[in-house]
C-alpha cells in the first residue's frame, strides 16, 4: 500500500505548520513567565 | 548519479562559525549561571525553572543530532514509517509528564532517578539500573560526540577529530561554568535555531523540488519507501516509541529535570515539550526522500541530511545546517553533561564512596565529573567505531527494560524488587539477543515485553506493600550544614 502524493504533502505540510509555530509558542510563553515573575 | 563533495563550505568558514557560536555559548552559560554558588542552583537550576523554559529544555534536548542527521538517514532506509516512527519519540515525553508531576511530589529532595530506584526496590535493583543508565549515558554522549566530528567533517572538510574535540570542549565549558542553569537557559536560544533552521531548510527544499516532484521520484526509484506495509518499517515504528519510553523513563536527563522545574510546570512542560518536538523528524527527514530527484549517490547513510539540504541550499543552506545542528548537538550534549555528573556524584560518590559529603563537596565533585565525563566521551569517540543509528540503538534493550520497573513501582504500591530485578536483566538480555538474531529495530520492543511480563508476574504473585513516604529523604546540607555555602 503506497502512500498517495496527496497524504505525503499533508504529512509533511502539517508538521511543518506545526514546526513554525513553535517558537511563537515558546517566546510567548517566556513574556508570559517573565512578567510573572516565575521565569527560573 | 554524481558523487557529491559534502564539504560546501571552507574550513575557515567553518572555523569561524564554530568559534562565533562557542563564543556564544560560553558567554550565555557564563551569564545564566552566575548565582549557582549552592548545590541545588548548580545541579537541579535551583528547583524553579518555569514553563517556558521547562518546555524549550524539554523539546531542544530531545532534539538530538540524531533527530536531525538520523531522521533523514531513517528515512532514507525505512521510508515514510522511519520519519513517523521517529516522530513517536514524543510519545515517551507524554507518557513521562504525568511522572514528572509524581516525581516532584513524591521526591521534593531528589536529585536522581537511582535515589529512586534505590529507595524503591533496594541496593541490588539499584545498582543494576546504574550500569545500564550510565551505559546508555555513555553511548548516548558517544553518539552525539561522534555526529560532532561527523557532521562538521562532512559540512566544512575540517577533520572529524577536530569538529569532535571542539563540540565536546564547549559544551563541557559551559556546562562546567553554570551547570544545569546554563544548560537549560541556553536550551531555550538553541530550540529556537534548531525550529528556524528546520525550517527554512524545508520550505526552501519544497520550493526548489516540490513535493510532488520527491513522491514521484521515489515511487519511480525506491517505491518501497513509500510502502505502508514495510514489516521493518511497522517493527521498526513500535520499537521506536519504545526506546523514546525507555531513554526518557530511566534517563537522568529526564529526572533531574522533573526535580528541577517549578511545582505545577513538569505536566505542562513534558506535554507542550512532546507537542512541539513531535514533527521536527517528519520536517528533517523528509529531504532525505529527495536524494533520487536530485540524482545523489549517498555514500554514508548518516550523512544524507546535510548532504541534501547543501545540494538544496548551497553555501548558505551548509550554514544553516551547522549552526542548526550545533545547536541540537550542543542542547543534548550539555544536557547529558549536567544530568550524568550528578548521577555519578549522588549514586556513586555520595552514596558508594563517601557517604557524609556536604553540599559544597558534592558540588565541587559534580564540576570534576563534567570534565571526566568529557574526556572519556573524546577517547569514545577517537576511533569512530559504527554508524550513529547502530550506536544508539544498541542501548535499545537496556533502556525498555527499564519502563516496567520505573512506572510500575512510581504507580503501583505491589511493584516487588524481585521483578525490577528479574525484568531489568533478563529484559536486557533478550533484547540485546533480538538486536542480534533480528535486528536493531526489534531490541527496545523485546527488552520492554519481557521485562513487562516479569514485573507483572512477580508482583502479582508476591505482592509489595511499599509506603511512598519512604521515598523522603533528608537534604545534604540538612544532613551536613555548610557554614559559608560556596565554593
Amino acid at each position: 500500500m503506497i502512500i498517495s502524493t496527496t497524504a505525503f504533502t499533508w504529512l509533511v505540510g502539517i508538521a511543518l505548520v506545526l514546526t513554525m509555530a513553535a517558537p511563537i509558542i515558546l517566546l510567548t510563553l517566556l513574556v508570559r513567565d517573565s512578567k510573572k515573575g516565575q521565569l527560573w | 548519479m554524481n558523487i557529491v563533495n559534502t564539504a560546501i563550505l571552507d574550513p575557515a568558514t567553518g572555523w569561524f562559525i564554530l568559534a562565533a557560536f562557542s563564543a556564544l555559548w560560553v558567554t550565555l552559560g557564563w551569564y545564566f549561571g552566575r548565582k549557582t554558588d549552592e548545590l541545588d542552583d548548580y545541579v537541579l537550576a535551583g528547583r524553579r525553572v518555569g514553563l517556558a523554559l521547562g518546555t524549550a529544555t524539554v523539546m531542544a534536548t530531545w532534539v538530538t543530532s540524531n533527530t536531525t542527521m538520523a531522521a533523514p538517514q531513517l528515512a532514507l532506509q525505512m521510508g515514510i514509517w522511519g520519519m513517523i516512527g521517529y516522530s513517536l519519540g514524543s510519545v515517551g515525553l507524554f507518557m513521562f509528564a504525568p511522572l514528572a508531576r509524581r516525581i516532584r511530589r513524591l521526591m521534593p529532595s531528589g536529585y536522581t532517578s537511582g535515589d529512586f530506584i534505590r529507595l524503591r526496590y533496594g541496593n541490588t535493583a539499584w545498582r543494576i539500573f546504574l550500569l545500564i543508565s550510565l551505559f546508555y549515558s555513555m553511548g548516548w554522549l558517544v553518539s552525539m560526540g561522534m555526529a560532532g566530528g561527523i557532521l562538521i567533517h562532512a559540512l566544512t572538510g575540517i577533520p572529524y577529530h577536530y569538529g569532535m574535540t571542539v563540540i565536546l570542549a564547549i559544551c563541557v565549558g559551559y556546562t562546567l561554568l553554570g551547570g544545569l542553569r546554563a544548560v537549560i537557559g541556553t536550551d531555550f536560544i538553541q530550540a529556537l535555531l534548531i525550529l528556524s533552521g528546520a525550517v527554512i531548510i524545508a520550505i526552501l527544499a519544497i520550493r526548489q523540488i516540490g513535493l510532488d516532484t520527491i513522491h514521484a521520484s521515489v515511487l519511480a526509484e525506491r517505491p518501497e519507501l513509500l510502502n505502508l506495509l514495510m514489516p521493518a518499517s511497522i517493527m521498526f515504528l513500535f520499537n521506536n516509541l519504545l526506546f523514546g519510553i525507555g531513554e526518557i523513563f530511566h534517563s537522568n536527563v529526564w529526572w533531574s529535570r522533573a526535580f528541577a522545574f517549578r511545582e505545577g510546570v513538569g505536566m505542562k512542560a513534558y506535554m507542550l515539550g512532546g507537542v512541539l518536538w513531535a514533527p521536527i523528524p517528519i520536517v528533517a527527514g523528509f529531504i532525505a526522500l529527495a536524494t533520487p530527484a536530485l540524482g545523489l549517490n549517498v555514500p554514508a547513510a548518516d550523512m544524507v541530511g546535510p548532504m541534501v539540504a547543501a545540494q538544496i541550499l548551497g553555501t548558505t543552506g551548509a550554514v544553516l545546517v551547522l549552526i542548526m545542528v550545533f545547536a541540537a548537538l550542543s542542547s543534548s550534549l550539555d544536557s547529558l553533561l549536567a544530568a550524568t555528573s550528578i548521577l555519578v556524584v549522588e549514586d556513586i560518590y555520595r552514596r558508594h564512596l563517601k557517604p557524609d559529603a556536604s553540599a559544597d563537596e558534592m558540588r565541587r565533585a559534580t564540576a570534576r565529573i563534567i570534565v571526566g565525563l568529557g574526556i572519556a566521551t573524546w577517547i569514545l569517540c577517537a576511533p569512530r567505531l559504527t554508524t550513529l543509528a547502530e550506536l544508539l540503538y544498541f542501548t535499545g534493550a537496556f533502556v525498555a527494560s527499564t519502563i516496567w520497573p520505573i512506572a510500575a513501582g512510581l504507580f503501583w504500591r505491589r511493584a516487588n524488587a524481585a521483578g525490577a530485578i528479574a525484568g531489568m536483566v533478563l529484559g536486557s538480555v533478550a533484547g540485546l539477543y533480538s538486536y542480534f538474531a533480528v535486528g536493531f529495530y526489534v531490541a527496545a520492543l523485546v527488552g520492554a515485553a519481557v521485562s513487562m511480563t516479569i514485573v507483572i508476574t512477580a508482583s502479582l504473585l508476591k505482592p509489595a506493600t511499599f509506603d511512598y513516604a519512604d521515598l523522603q529523604e533528608l537534604h545534604p546540607r540538612e544532613i551536613t550544614p555548610v557554614p559559608g555555602g560556596s565554593t
